[in-house]
């Protein structure tokens, strides 16, 4: 590959001070980035490090990501590579344009919410809504904090929250029924000018009292976000990213618990009533509905946007999963995730702060 | 003893465990300066003729610690910026005793005890001492509340534990005694890696005798065997008197000057890393040029030479041409050159990871060759926590980072950065590349001279109440 370095070194004086293309250095920078390490040397102790860097961090979510894109594909054909190409085009935009004006470097964080972001999405929303949204997340979201690192907020999640305040009556209308062909819906475009059949999600369904088959929710045979509804695929992909270490097994783990724990208590102490007989279906059943798996795995899990503390992500996850619960039971929404996953990014510096609290004031009698 | 953090990296170029005898030297340089010391009392002249054991300098503002000269041979003071030169070195036969009236002196000032302790400053085994909390050179005639003997020696690569021992049990547990036999009732505690081998049998049934020795056994993680981790798990404070930390190479050195009443000059150096085409522990003397040695075991021409380990050790200056006094180990690393093509994508088989993103984390353990590249882009913290789990001391880097970032020194100074023991491993894992322990070093240099200027200013403040008090009271005198 020594000659696209030899390009790259080439053009590099057009993009850098005093060159014709210099607002357009973080662009260059990061196509730079993209294909090259840098050559920067360690200048003191210690004088090794580790491989680990977070190209590598972003690229392990997006290795986990691509069993639910590829299941996306086929259970609703060519139209999500649209909305994966629209997603990156226009969040890539936003970003770009902050970097410009910052003068930084371009952050790889966004190629983690530009995949997420096509995956949260009912399968059919037009496209324009499709940009509209991830500028939203990622200016709003990200950029006004200072990027990746100092944003509060899960950016495709605000994204997905303004969306839905927003055009509630399209994003309902959006869903649609996925494709039981064998081949699946590979090779097929759906979308609103052939509009297909559309399909209310199963927990929308469940409020009107019919609850779908648990198997086919496990599967992805749902109508649901274009990647939330293969349980098993997130799962698998989950699980990988638990033994990477770049999700914390521990907010996973509390989220999922907590929410199992309390609908158990709900159905038991029958606060809630389900079609399904028993205890164990309906709390099954709720596991592998709507986002709450995506979200656990992949939104929850967010470095950034959760505590950093390993008490702070016990508590972190517990929340989540109990407002979960309570916003998918009690309110009108029938999917709460989302507005959970919210709710811990604002509360997680506050478990941070105190659990920091704690820590300090048992370090101060050391040594 | 329960232990936090810690990390073993995994690097090609671990010495072997056998010892070479480097070849005699023709000219020695011996620098001014170490780690610890700077020799600035100079006590030769340019010209004079010395024999092997004198003092050539010694450090003013460490109760005098001496640099001996390791060989006999003609002092050249101005050759070489920084360095005493020796030349013609020879090893004639060592002064085999310090003068028998300079002891009559000692023994007048100080009596019996303080004798041994005046041996072992003088005859160079002192500077093989450690503060467990500060690092810093204990007084010789202090008293301490512990000393903790650590026989491990866990950063990569410095001289092991197990090299030096070698053959010289006797020596150690002769040393033990004598190190006990410096303190009242306190405990001395024998750190090694497994307390029920056959060698840990050999040393307990030679120690049998002296009650106060424990023997501790900890795992081989580094940095665990750092004194003031130990310190801190053997739960001994701060304020509870200094704390000695010795090594091997020290009780033997003790062995040696007390027993033998022999300088200590000789040392077990161990020359490791990527660079090195035959990784060994060598003997040298403080002073040997280092050019020999590179001449001999470094292949690799445009290698950074490092004083000391690959995370703690800092590069040695082109300029510095002999092995310095307190020098442990010499690593020699290749630096980073090429750029590496779509490097966040690969597969990594042969790379390790603090995080089991690559490959190799389903194979067996393996040594891994390693450069001097920083592996990525300087990017803002992301909070992955991986620097606490790491951290040994305890203490939350990444939030010390944030508070230095946005310039709260108190609080950080509040989440105790003091207690960093400046390993490096927050630094080597970080996946934003912050260099976490620079960071921590310079807010802990900060906060101290905070501190200090308090102190003088209290101090001034103090000295100037004193004097109107002084003048209020010579003015009364003056009225009555």
């Amino acid at each position: 590959m020594k000659w696209l370095l030899k390009i790259i070194d080439a053009v590099r004086p057009t993009f850098e001070e005093g060159g014709k293309l210099r607002l357009l250095n973080p662009v260059f920078g990061a196509l730079e980035h993209f294909f090259f390490a840098p050559s920067t040397r360690t200048i003191g102790a210690p004088h090794v490090r580790d491989p680990l860097d977070l190209k590598r961090v972003m690229s392990m979510v997006i290795i986990a990501v691509v069993p639910s894109v590829l299941a996306a594909f086929y259970f609703f054909g060519l139209r999500f590579l649209a909305m994966i190409i629209v997603s990156y085009a226009a969040g890539l935009t936003v970003e770009a344009i902050f970097a410009m004006v910052r003068k930084e470097g371009i952050n790889e964080g966004f190629f983690v919410t530009g995949i997420l972001w096509p995956l949260i999405l009912p399968p059919n929303l037009p496209l324009w809504m499709v940009a509209l949204g991830v500028a939203f997340g990622v200016s709003i979201g990200k950029e006004l904090f200072g990027g990746t690192g100092r944003n509060i907020f899960n950016p495709a999640l605000v994204g997905r929250c303004f969306l839905s305040l927003a055009y509630p009556k399209t994003m309902a209308a959006s869903w649609v029924e996925p494709s039981h062909k064998l081949v699946g819906g590979l090779l097929t475009w759906i979308g609103p000018p052939l509009d297909a059949v559309s399909g209310a999600t199963p927990l929308a369904l469940a409020k009107q009292g019919d609850m779908g088959s648990t198997a086919h929710m496990l599967l992805g045979s749902v109508s649901g976000s274009a990647g939330e509804t293969s349980a098993i695929l997130i799962i698998l992909g989950g699980i990988f990213l638990l033994f990477t270490r770049v999700a914390s097994w521990r907010t996973v783990v509390s989220m999922l618990g907590s929410f199992v724990i309390l609908t158990g208590a709900l159905v038991l102490g029958g606060a809630v009533k389900y079609p399904i007989p028993g205890v164990f279906g309906p709390v099954m059943w709720h596991l592998f509905a709507g986002g709450l798996l995506f979200g656990a795995f992949y939104m929850a899990t967010d470095p950034v946007t959760g505590p950093t503390t390993n008490a702070g992500k016990w508590f972190y996850g517990i929340i989540i999963g109990l407002t979960t619960v309570l916003i998918r039971n009690f309110t009108g929404y029938v999917e709460g995730v989302t507005f959970a996953i919210l709710l811990g990014n604002i509360v997680a510096p506050i478990l941070d702060e105190i659990v920091v609290g704690i820590r300090i004031r048992r370090l101060r009698n050391e040594g | 003893m329960r232990f936090r953090g810690g990390y073993n990296i995994l690097l090609k170029g671990k010495p072997a465990g056998s010892v070479t005898a480097m070849p005699e030297p023709k000219i020695l340089y011996l620098p001014l300066r170490s780690e610890r010391f700077k020799f600035t009392d100079i006590r030769v002249k340019n010209g004079q003729k010395v024999t092997g054991g004198d003092v050539l300098a010694s450090d003013p503002d460490n109760y005098a610690v001496p640099l001996l000269a390791p060989r006999a041979g003609t002092v050249r003071l101005k050759a070489v910026e920084g360095h005493i030169v020796l030349e013609n070195a020879a090893l004639l036969e060592e002064r085999a005793d310090i003068a028998a009236k300079e002891m009559l002196h000692v023994e007048q000032e100080m009596g019996a005890a303080g004798i041994k302790r005046y041996k072992l400053l003088s005859l160079g085994a002192w500077q093989f001492f450690y503060d467990a909390f500060t690092g810093a050179l204990p007084d010789p005639l202090g008293t301490p509340q512990a000393v903790i003997v650590s026989t491990l020696s866990l950063e990569p690569f410095l001289a092991r534990g197990d090299v030096q021992l070698h053959k010289r049990l006797l020596n150690l547990t002769r040393g033990l005694e004598h190190l006990q036999s410096l303190l009242e009732y306190q405990p001395i505690y024998l750190v090694m890696p497994n307390i029920s081998s056959e060698f840990a049998n050999l040393i307990r049934n030679q120690i049998r005798g002296y009650a106060s020795v424990k023997m501790l056994e900890i795992p081989m993680k580094y940095p665990y065997d750092h004194f003031e981790i130990l310190a801190r798990r053997l739960n001994l404070k701060r304020g509870g008197g200094p704390i000695w930390g010795v090594r091997t190479e020290g009780v033997l050195a003790v062995d040696r000057a007390l027993t033998l009443t022999k300088p200590c000059m000789v040392r077990i150096v161990s020359i490791g890393g990527m660079g090195v085409n035959m990784p060994t522990h060598i003997k040298v003397m403080s002073g040997y040029p280092i050019q020999k040695i590179k001449d001999k075991y470094v292949f690799e021409p445009a290698a950074r030479v490092i004083n000391g380990g690959i995370l703690t050790g800092e590069i040695l200056p082109a300029e510095t041409l002999g092995v310095d006094t307190e020098c442990r180990g010499i690593t020699i690393l290749r630096e980073q050159e090429e750029r590496e093509f779509l490097g966040f994508i690969r597969p990594g088989w042969g790379r390790h990871c603090y995080a089991d993103c690559y490959l190799s984390s389903l194979r067996k353990k393996f040594s891994e060759q390693l450069n001097t590249g920083i592996r990525g882009e300087l990017r803002p913290c992301i909070s992955c926590n991986y620097c606490e789990e790491v951290c040994p001391a305890g203490i939350m880097p990444y939030l010390i980072h944030k508070y230095l970032y946005a310039d709260l020194i108190e609080e950080a100074e509040q989440a105790r950065v003091d207690l960093c023991i400046e390993c490096g491993l927050c630094s080597y894992v970080c996946p934003s590349k912050i260099d976490l322990r620079k960071q921590l070093i310079d807010a802990k240099a900060l906060i101290e001279k905070e501190k200090e200027e308090i102190r003088q200013e209290q101090l001034r403040q103090e000295e100037a109440l004193k004097q109107q008090e002084e003048a209020r009271k010579q003015s009364e005198e003056k009225t009555e």
